[in-house]
């Protein structure tokens, strides 16, 4: 008996899985252009029939309104409203990032500490925060805190007779003089600090010998922000109540401190289980390795472990940044002049709505974008060199 | 495999956004004169709004909810007002039915792409006819329902007794209207520095008012009107100041283009005008209809006209039933009847919104 060998038929092309698989994706392809091509032909036909403008002339149009906080005036040309709130868009995402990359990083250690009492009011703050619509807390820190919880102007909050805490607004001491000079100072003064600091560290590391040199750093920081501002004259300024405003400093718009907080609160939940998370997944040997050379339990933290765990956490941040600087859009519900309220307004009041919202979509997809590049040149720069 | 087919996916939908992005900039510098040409035809081959509301059997009437004397709910769920009123005139004329209306709540900020986007056949929402958005927003506006000017509304006991004696205040106002530009300008015509701060909706406002966030509240007086009488604190607590300093005629607007459909809106609302001069209401109309021999009031009302060649009714072609205005009275009412059952309450005057031979600026053209 032979065994019967059956010689294979070649299979036909449409059971070929290449030539399914081939297929799958150019249908898919075909699908996403039909779809573009008919939302696109529909709006070509709407905008025929109503003679809605479809092009940017309505940047050139006076804008009409007037920003909270700012100088625009109402017959400056809609472009620099969006400017404007371009700008406000920025404040928000920067500050915003700021405070909740600190507020995270505390909460995200604290999650983890061997006290009972600070480990558990960690994950009360993460469980309860990070379960919330991010539009309800938004709207219940403008009605219920800011509206409600804070005084009206006429018995305002005094704190140290510094700042002036009220509905309308948080006004805290502020310099005098040009911001644009001060910010040159400060800058340059870092940047010098920065040397100076890297310096001391190369030859600590040459000597061997213990150097605080970012401590000597900070210092040179400290004494030449106080040169430039003997130098230059520069004065603080207190803010006091002034019939049913505030004069003097720096006013804080009540809607401006409402979206930082939410935001900050809000995003500070996710990012502490990132930093959570990371910390864990520092390989367990390194943290015995510190104690093993003595280092304290803050040198630890603080040299051995963080820096490692940054590493693991920075495409996750990155995600959260992001996050944030979209979800800032929701400003517009609680009337602060971020982009979107200032497209919405532009076009309640007769811009076109399809150009004026593309726009404001290749704003954030543009800020989006290079956040997106700034972290992941960081995350190229910390990430191990694998070979 | 999987994430190669999903990249060759994302390259697909990035190509096909390039691509869509590319057609609008190309259509963007031919539009307006194609536009131009196009409208009317486009139309034509689509159909005008008044067969789509006849086929549809109803009126999609964009409007809002928390309005008092315009539009606001009442405990059973309906919409009571003015502007519901003349959604209903609407329905009553094209349809026979005050009541085919399909009340659709709108933000303010919404409104026009609303009407753009075919999601409501008429925008009776306290709109203010200006000439941007007669040209730019794709809305026809039509006879205004009510003429206002924009005031300011300030706390009783705030102590201000004119608008020029609010230096540096804190002025709230609805998003996306014309009142914030009128504050704007009025701010800097007097040099007040005002602080205008714009809210999506009148709840926010009266939110940030009741905090004492806002110094004054600017819209038009007629809504300041109806917003003060449902203040929480009583309406004592809150007074309006005597200037007005804008224009606003409140008109309801249609999309552009769409001939049958705008005139068909239009004579809706003349019609109540017409009947409040005639002295024809709701209760009288029957009566007026079988025994009057005025030829002016038979013709407007649909009925018979003796005439030399025999009795004939009046089709002025507008695409309305002959009896709409018969029916606009009889289910609704004239303009004077729906002004006094939503706005007399509020402590508004007719004042500019009285008949012609009244001293007000209300004038149909004649129905002949």
């Amino acid at each position: 008996m032979s065994p019967q060998l059956s010689t294979p038929s070649k299979v036909p092309f449409f059971r070929d899985i290449r030539t399914l698989k081939w297929a799958l994706q150019i249908l898919a392809l075909l699908a996403v252009f039909a779809m573009f091509y008919w939302l696109y032909g529909n709006y070509q036909e709407n905008v025929a029939k109503s003679s809605i403008q479809t092009d940017l002339r309505f940047l050139d149009n006076p804008a009409n309104f007037t920003i909270p906080g700012n100088d625009l005036d109402q017959s400056q040309p809609v472009r620099d409203a969006f400017v404007e709130g371009f700008l406000n868009t920025l404040r928000v995402a920067f500050i915003g990032i700021a405070l909740a990359t600190i507020l995270g990083t505390l909460i995200g250690i604290a999650r983890l500490s061997k006290n009972f009492m600070v480990r558990t009011l960690g994950t009360v703050y993460v469980e309860l925060v990070r379960n919330l619509p991010l539009l309800l807390l938004l709207t219940f820190m403008n009605l219920a805190v800011v509206l409600q919880a804070f005084p009206r102007i006429e018995n305002a909050w005094l704190p140290l007779d510094l700042f002036v805490v009220s509905n309308r607004g948080i006004a805290i001491p502020w310099f005098i003089g040009s911001p644009a000079q001060l910010g040159i100072g400060i800058l340059s003064a870092a940047l010098l600090a920065f040397v100076v600091a890297k310096i001391r560290i190369r030859q600590a590391d040459k000597t061997g010998k213990q150097d605080r040199a970012w401590l000597v750093g900070i210092a040179t920081f400290v004494f030449l922000v106080v040169l430039i501002w003997l130098l230059f004259g520069y004065g603080w300024e207190l803010p006091y109540v002034d019939g049913r405003g505030t004069t003097g400093g720096l006013r804080l718009d009540p809607s401006f401190f409402a979206l930082v907080a939410s935001l900050v609160i809000y995003t500070s939940s996710h990012i502490a289980e990132i930093v959570r998370g990371s910390i864990l997944a520092v390989s367990r040997g390194q943290g015995e390795a510190a104690d093993a050379i003595a280092l304290s339990g803050s040198q630890k933290m603080r040299l051995i472990i963080l820096p490692q765990a940054f590493r693991i956490a920075m495409p996750a941040l990155g995600n959260q940044y992001l996050n944030l600087i979209k979800n800032s859009s929701l400003g517009a519900t609680i009337s602060y002049f971020e982009l979107t309220q200032i497209a919405q307004i532009t076009v309640g009041n007769g811009s076109p709505a399809v150009p004026a919202f593309s726009l404001t979509l290749l704003v954030y997809l543009a800020i989006s974008l290079v956040t997106s590049l700034v972290v992941n040149f960081f995350n190229r720069r910390l990430a191990l060199v694998e070979r | 495999m999987k994430s190669k087919s999903l990249s060759v996916l994302a390259v697909a939908s990035a190509a096909g956004l390039f691509l869509a992005g590319c057609a609008s900039t190309e259509a963007e510098t031919t539009t307006p004169a194609a536009t131009q040409t196009t409208t009317t035809t486009t139309t034509e081959a689509a159909g005008s709004m008044l067969d789509s509301v006849i086929a549809a059997g109803s009126v999609r009437c964009g409007t809002r909810d928390a309005l008092p004397g315009f539009a606001v709910l009442n405990d059973s769920g309906e919409h009571v007002g003015f502007d519901s009123d003349f959604c209903r005139v609407i329905a009553a004329a094209v349809l026979g039915d005050a009541n085919a209306v399909e009340m659709i709540d709108l933000e303010t900020a919404d409104r026009f792409t609303a009407l753009q986007s075919g999601a409501i056949d008429v925008l009776v929402r306290n709109t203010t006819w200006t000439a941007t958005r007669d040209g730019s927003e794709g809305a026809n506006f039509l006879q205004p329902t009510f003429y206002d000017g924009q005031g300011m509304m300030v706390a009783s006991d705030s102590g201000y007794s004119k608008i020029s004696a609010m230096d540096g205040a804190i002025i709230c106002v609805a998003k996306g209207t014309t009142t914030e530009g009128n504050a704007a300008l009025e701010s800097s015509r007097l040099g007040l520095n005002w602080e205008i701060r714009s809210f999506d909706e009148t709840d926010l406002i009266l939110e940030a008012f009741l905090a004492g966030q806002c110094d004054g509240w600017s819209s038009d007086v007629s809504q300041l009107t109806g917003l003060r009488s449902a203040y929480p604190n009583g309406s004592d607590a809150l007074t309006i100041l005597p200037e007005v300093f804008s224009k606003e005629p409140l008109a309801p607007a249609v999309l552009d283009g769409d001939t049958a459909w705008a005139q068909a809106v239009n004579w809706a609302i003349l019609a109540t005008i017409q009947a409040e001069e005639f002295g024809i209401t709701s209760a009288n109309v029957d009566s007026i209809r079988d025994t009057t021999t005025d030829v002016g009031i038979l013709r407007f009302l649909g009925a018979e006209v003796p005439g030399s060649d025999g009795a004939a009714v009046l089709d002025p072609n507008l695409s309305l039933p002959t009896d709409f205005a018969y029916q606009v009275v009889k289910q609704v009412g004239n303009y004077g009847e729906i002004f006094a059952r939503h706005l007399t309450p509020l402590g508004l005057d007719r004042g500019l919104n009285s008949l012609w031979n009244d001293g007000g600026i209300l004038y149909a053209p004649p129905y002949r």
